[in-house]
């Protein structure tokens, strides 16, 4: 996991090459098995934490009937920036997909890193040492994938999201990608998605489940 | 008892004998007065029921009794008298006296039981109006006046005339009300109850003695009453006076001339202070007295009408000097007393004929031819004066008399006229009312007949409908019907049989033609066949896109085994994107329908998902529906 700073000045970029030169170094002092594992608590942390954050928020019910909700959601997803994968109407299933940070801008993957991190750090300093205060959160080569169904259920339609990261180009870092995203991110990116999908149904009135 | 506001009042509803007690008129010292209903006669009665407040007291068993056996004697000889006043009042059958209709014993105590007088009460018309124009106030007075001297003449004094005493009906005659304090004045009980109303009852009224009672202390209240009627509040009461009085002080009463000058006639006026006098020897003695300084000596005969039973009534005492004939009266008097000056004279004068004295001389006049001649002149001047003076007191009466019929008659038509057209707006209100009422009506009728109707059209159309229905149900039955037995089609198990067979012989082109219609109209066996020839590529060109068309639409209907198939062309991309997701929603849903061979690349999926998208995919499941076996 490279760190990937964005800056165009010279004294940014010498920064950016020495702190490549000390991550390079520092990762030639970290075994392959380390960042398995380190990787691994990684996921295992930022799953229990998405977990929480799907529980608390992944699913709202609107008062409208299925195919409504369906048609909000694909709109909504689309003025996000998310690419349609699959749709099934019948079977209330839509799975689009975007390059990270989609459905976050930059500055609000930035804001999620800087939120997220120091505990990302801090659980991989147990398996790379020092080493961990090189890696970043890094968007490039990943794409942000989501799942959406729609359920009619009493009342009205359960929409459900759920959100993982699909690699789709290896990391400069070398480091394993990891399949969850930072949970700030997640937290954010839903808070999008439901408040376009709202706009998308002015009449319909949401609440969590 | 119950009445709100009397608390020893009978309560509304009960039965006196036949009166239905309705409700509370108003309570006094002596008593309550009830509106009833006369239950034999059909009328309303007005009943005073005996209740000394300050001797007597209301027990639960609604009778009356003295407050302490110390009270009962005089409760008892209260109650008597009670009794004695409401017959003698029941003799009085005068219009402006209220009637006194019966007397009875009930409860232990009495009632008495007078006539209802509808109307308004003076007070009433005072207070709304302040004062009462002269002619107004006379038409109320003077009735009030023979009334009233109908009762003294029998020896009763009134003892609380005020303004609400006096009810004026509906057609201007007055009447006077409650003789509940009426008493005789004259050699009773001093322990009479002090009866005041402020304003209205002379001074000596407020002793307990009744001796100094008599005709002027109600002359004094009628006074009063007149002192209200023209300067809108009621004189100041006599214990006040008396302060202005006793102290030698000028009476501070200001005088009835001075308040009412120009408004009214200085005679009224004058006869109202006269009546204010503050003691009682000053004022009128009697109402005859008082009627002539308020018409003046001319006019108060034709006023005063004279009720039959009132002259009755008078007729039973010697009636004080009357009216008009006071001038007449004098001059006759004057003339005895010179008849009488001319008989002494005649008898003791020495020229009398009669006298001890000597002869008259012979050449002189005869005195007493000379007297007599006098006498005669003026016996006979006397009688052409008196002859002039009845004839211009007859004149001056028919002229009154005709002033004050014109007047009434000139009354009598505006009043008529008045009603006459009261009753003409209240008949035109009375008929727009009912035009009103006769429109709202027919609208109403109108919107239900509209109701109506469209109720009808709407059973019409339902009817209608119905019946379309039942035609084409029974159209289609018999289309059936007669289908069946010309053509007999095989059913679609037969067909898929026959497919099945024909498919697994080669024979392709004979299955899909079965299959397709099958498939067409929705049969998931035949979709499922059908994919399964996409799939392998029999009697079809391979095509995995079509197959999974094919088993898109029977794993929609719950087929087990087409869920199966096209998980594994999610799972494997073939045909369809490539979804871990929607494999692992079919063949969790074959899983489901009891297909066993799913479940191991169900398990091999599940891994590739986070466990909350396989709970997300799981949930989408659940609304799929069931194969018919598994149900």
């Amino acid at each position: 996991m490279a760190s990937a700073m964005p800056g165009s000045c010279v004294v940014y970029r010498c920064a950016q090459l020495c702190a490549m030169m000390l991550v390079a170094l520092a990762s030639g002092c970290v075994s392959e098995q380390q960042k398995i594992s380190a990787t691994r608590d990684v996921n295992a942390v930022f799953r229990t934490e998405y977990e929480r954050v799907l529980a608390e928020d992944g699913t709202h019910i609107y008062h409208v009937p299925r195919d409504e909700a369906f048609q909000a959601l694909r709109v909504a997803l689309g003025g996000l920036g998310m690419r349609l994968a699959e749709q099934s109407p019948d079977l209330g299933y839509l799975s689009v997909y975007a390059s990270a940070p989609d459905p976050l801008t930059r500055d609000e993957w930035l804001r999620a890193a800087q939120a997220d991190l120091p505990k990302f750090r801090g659980i991989l300093e147990q398996h790379l040492g020092l080493a961990a205060w090189f890696v970043s959160f890094e968007p490039q080569g990943l794409d942000v994938v989501i799942n959406a169904t729609t359920i009619q259920v009493r009342g009205g339609t359960a929409v459900s999201l759920t959100m993982r990261m699909r690699e789709v180009a290896p990391p400069k870092s070398g480091y394993p990608r990891r399949e969850y995203a930072p949970p700030t991110a997640v937290r954010m990116g839903l808070r999008k998605i439901w408040g376009a999908l709202e706009r998308e149904l002015p009449a319909a009135s949401g609440r969590r489940s | 008892m119950t009445e709100d506001g009397y608390p020893d009042a009978l309560p509304r509803g009960y039965h006196l004998h036949w009166y239905l007690l309705e409700r509370v008129l108003g309570q006094g010292g002596f008593g309550i007065t009830y509106l009833a209903r006369d239950t034999n006669l059909d009328q309303r009665v007005a009943i005073k029921e005996y209740l000394p407040i300050d001797v007597a007291t209301r027990r639960n068993d609604a009778t009356v009794r003295a407050r302490t056996e110390a009270h009962d004697e005089r409760y008892r000889w209260g109650l008597e008298r009670f009794i004695r006043e409401a017959r003698t009042l029941a003799r009085f059958d005068h219009p402006n006296v209220v009637r006194v209709l019966s007397v009875f014993e009930f409860n232990n105590t009495a009632y008495m039981v007078m006539r209802f007088e509808e109307g308004s009460n003076l007070a009433t018309i005072l207070e709304q109006r302040g004062t009462l124009p002269e002619g107004e106030l006379l038409r109320i007075l003077l009735p009030i006046l023979d009334g009233l001297e109908l009762v003294h003449n029998a020896g009763f004094i009134h003892r609380d005339i005020k303004p609400d005493n006096i009810h004026v009906r509906a057609d201007g005659s007055p009447v006077l009300l409650d003789f509940g304090s009426a008493r005789q004045p004259v050699g009773h009980s001093p322990s009479l109850t002090i009866l005041v109303a402020p304003g209205y009852a002379p001074f000596e009224q407020y002793y307990s003695s009744g001796e100094s009672q008599g005709p002027w202390s109600d002359i004094y209240g009628l006074g009063a009453t007149c002192y209200r009627a023209i300067c809108g509040t009621p004189p100041m009461d006599a214990i006040a006076r008396s302060k202005g009085v006793l102290g030698s002080a000028r009476d501070v009463l200001a005088p009835a001339t001075a308040v009412g000058a120009g408004r009214y006639s200085p005679r009224l006026l004058k006869a109202i202070d006269h009546a204010l006098e503050f003691t009682e020897r000053d004022r009128p003695q009697s109402i005859a007295e008082w009627r002539r300084e308020l018409l003046g000596e001319g006019q108060q005969a034709a006023l005063a009408p004279a009720a039959p039973s009132a002259a009755a009534a008078r007729s039973e005492r010697p009636a004080p000097a009357s009216g008009g004939g006071w001038p007449v009266f004098r001059t006759v008097l004057a003339a005895a007393v010179a008849l009488v000056v001319v008989a002494v004279l005649l008898r003791f004068y020495p020229f009398s004929g009669g006298g001890k004295s000597g002869p008259p001389p012979e050449t002189a006049p005869d005195p007493a031819a000379q007297l007599k001649e006098r006498l005669a002149k003026v016996e006979q001047q006397l009688a052409e004066e008196r002859q002039r003076q009845a004839e211009a007191l007859a004149q001056q009466q028919a002229e009154e008399r005709q002033r004050v019929e014109a007047e009434r008659k000139r009354a009598f038509e505006a009043e008529a006229a008045r009603k006459r057209e009261a009753e003409q707006k209240k008949l035109a209100e009375e008929r727009q009312r009912k035009l009103a009422q006769q429109a709202e009506a027919e609208r109403k009728r109108q919107a239900e007949q509209k109701k109506h109707a469209e109720e009808r059209q709407r059973k019409l159309a339902q009817q209608a409908e119905a019946e379309r229905k039942r035609a084409e149900q029974q159209a289609r039955q018999q289309a059936v019907q007669s289908a069946k037995p010309a053509a007999a089609p095989p059913s679609s198990a037969a067909l898929l049989e026959k497919a099945d067979r024909d498919y697994t012989a080669g024979n392709y082109a004979e299955a899909l033609a079965a299959l397709k219609p099958l498939a067409a109209r929705g049969n998931a066996n035949a979709q499922l066949r059908l994919g399964k020839s996409y799939a392998e590529g029999h009697g079809v060109a391979h095509d995995d896109a079509r197959a999974a068309i094919w088993y898109r639409k029977a794993a929609l209907q719950g087929n087990p085994e087409a869920q199966l198939q096209l998980g594994e062309l999610y799972a494997s991309g073939r045909g369809v994107p490539h979804s871990d997701f929607e494999a692992y929603v079919w063949l969790t849903a074959a899983v489901r329908g009891g297909n066993a061979a799913a479940k191991a690349l169900q398990g091999r999926v599940a891994k590739l998902l986070q466990p909350v998208e396989a709970e997300q995919a799981g949930k989408l499941v659940t609304n799929l529906p069931l194969p018919d076996a598994a149900k």
